[in-house]
């Protein structure tokens, strides 16, 4: 508390206005929206001026002063590799669709926001499916928020939303309407034949799962 | 023939309260244009230019935030900026579109920064003379138009098309949240703590149990910037309540549905009314207050048409002294939809 009050004093004296906004919090608010083929993230990242020399000394790693164009997206990927997604199981890459860097003057007031877009390609699939999306992103100094967008396509239809109290972790239970495609198989002179293959691929998928299951953290998280 | 004739009188009725209904309406706008029309000619030609923008310019109606005007520049004149009588015909015209208890909370949150500001040895940044006023498009009882006020703690986004008195988005906030001015207490944002506590208490364990998320909410999630976002509503939903829950869940709505004027006041809460049973109510925080101050606790209100965000900010002190709040229709912010009639 000494430290706190210390720390507000000397940004008082500086000039800094700290009755405006956080202070001594890196917020990270996560927006997820689902698609049948993809999935996507919209993260904004702003960290308070208290806790700004932590962040801003894992951004500026040549303490110039300046944010390079290789410094920012090498503090996005170190924020990317943070952050961890699964979908039934499976680990889904996440890639950088676009990057917006605020200026270093920003974030010394308070206001400064990092903006990520990220995308993962979803294996076609269907029925109920599970998603996890973790951020370890600084997580001493980190006011987490994850949320999910209502989704564009109808064939997708959200059941659930289960977060840790921190909301580092982040679950999501969706019913996703299986392609006509998938049913189609079952028809026909071969559909014996298709019938076959899809059981063989759900014991597979379960046995995996299984696997997955027991060291999937957020059961941890959840169970305490 | 009777029964007829009642119908006949029922029918009668209606149509004299609707077009009573819109009377009044028309009546406001009347006034709103005219309070319009009187600030502009108030000014000088260089200040009318500052002022005014085109109707659709999106980049001046997204210019604005919870922030100090010192962080997060705003456009149009700063009532700091203007003479005595056009600071007069400014406020008229923001009362105008107003109802006496909503142009008394914006009063309210802007003395809420004067006394910030004097709490913090006369810090440049906050303070009632930072406040701007912009008008989008030309002031009109038939054209849709808009006005914005706004500041630290404050953003009124304010369509007016034809009847219609449109209010979304609209952020709330104070800090500090609890004053005293000519020595009595005031909580600008008191009644939107007050309403949902009574609402939370009247839940039974197993409601409480669906309407309390176990996890913390730091900050607004659908806050400035967050424009044309829905996302998935969490929580209790309103169709798992009792009629009185519902009165008091509506209670709660009309702090923010009640700060544009009546008539068009009455017509929004009509909407929401509509969709009540598709609304949810989720609470994060504490559920203990001590009486006469603020929660600490983060809430939400998410309807069909309807997102109510209140969010206390934590800033190393007391979270009950430094409110935020966001008011948003997803089908309607802006008033688009009027406009793209």
């Amino acid at each position: 508390m000494k430290k706190t009050l210390a720390c507000i004093t000397v940004l008082l004296l500086a000039g800094v206005p700290v009755a405006a906004h956080r202070l001594d919090e890196y917020l990270q608010a996560t927006l997820i929206s689902v698609g049948k083929d993809h999935i996507q993230a919209e993260v904004r990242l702003a960290p308070g001026v208290m806790v700004l020399p932590v962040v801003l000394g894992s951004m500026d790693t040549n303490a110039d002063g300046i944010l390079s164009d290789a410094e920012q997206r090498a503090y996005a990927e170190r924020v990317l590799r943070d952050f961890s997604l699964t979908l039934d199981g499976e680990r889904l890459p996440m890639r950088m669709v676009s990057l917006k860097f605020p200026k270093v003057e920003d974030m010394k007031q308070g206001v400064g926001e990092l903006q990520l877009d990220l995308i993962a390609d979803v294996p076609a699939g269907g029925g109920k499916r599970r998603l996890v999306f973790e951020n370890r992103h600084q997580s001493s100094i980190a006011a987490y928020l994850v949320n999910c967008l209502v989704p564009n396509d109808p064939d997708i239809r959200i059941t659930a939303q289960n977060r840790n109290y921190q909301q580092s972790s982040y679950e999501l239970i969706y019913e996703q309407a299986v392609a006509p495609g998938a049913s189609s198989l079952l028809s026909g002179a071969g559909g014996w034949l298709g019938a076959v293959a899809l059981l063989l691929i759900a014991r597979l998928a379960f046995v995996l799962r299984s696997r997955t299951v027991a060291r999937d953290p957020f059961l941890d998280i959840v169970e305490r | 023939m009777k029964a007829k004739r009642t119908v006949h009188y029922v029918g009668g009725l209606m149509a004299i309260g609707l077009s009573v209904g819109a009377a009044m309406a028309q009546n406001a706008t009347s006034k709103i244009v005219g309070a319009a029309n009187a600030f502009l000619s108030s000014l000088d030609q260089k200040q009318r230019q500052t002022v005014q923008f085109a109707f659709d310019d999106e980049a001046q109606r997204a210019r604005w935030s919870n922030l100090p005007i010192t962080i997060t520049k705003r456009a149009g004149l700063n009532m700091g900026s203007l003479s005595a009588p056009q600071r007069s015909a400014a406020m008229a015209l923001v009362e105008s579109t107003l109802s006496r208890r909503g142009f008394e909370k914006v009063q309210q949150i802007v003395e809420a920064d004067e006394t910030l500001k004097n709490n913090e040895r006369s810090n440049p940044m906050f303070g009632k003379d930072l406040y701007y006023i912009s008008i989008l498009g030309t002031p009109s009882e038939k054209s849709p138009w808009m006005l914005q006020f706004g500041g630290h703690h404050l953003a009124l986004n304010i369509t007016i098309a034809g009847e219609q008195g449109i209010l979304t988005p609209t952020l709330t906030g104070a800090q500090p949240a609890l004053y005293t001015s000519n020595g009595k207490t005031v909580r600008p944002l008191g009644q939107e703590s007050d309403k949902a506590v009574a609402l939370l208490n009247s839940l039974d364990e197993s409601q409480k149990k669906q309407a309390i998320l176990g996890f913390r909410l730091a900050d607004l999630v659908l806050g400035p910037g967050q424009d044309g976002k829905t996302i998935q509503p969490e929580g209790l939903k309103a169709s798992s309540m009792n009629d009185r829950q519902r009165a008091l869940l509506l209670d709660v709505i009309s702090e923010w549905t009640g700060i544009v004027h009546d008539s068009s006041a009455a017509g929004r809460m009509a909407e929401v009314k509509a969709g009540i049973n598709e609304t949810w109510f989720a609470w994060s925080g504490p559920a203990e207050v001590t009486q006469g101050t603020n929660i600490s606790a983060y809430y939400r209100i998410q309807g069909p048409k309807l997102v109510i965000e209140y969010a206390p900010q934590r800033l190393g002190g007391d979270p009950s002294m430094h409110i935020h709040t966001m008011y948003r229709d997803p089908t309607n912010d802006y008033g688009r939809k009027p406009a793209a009639k």
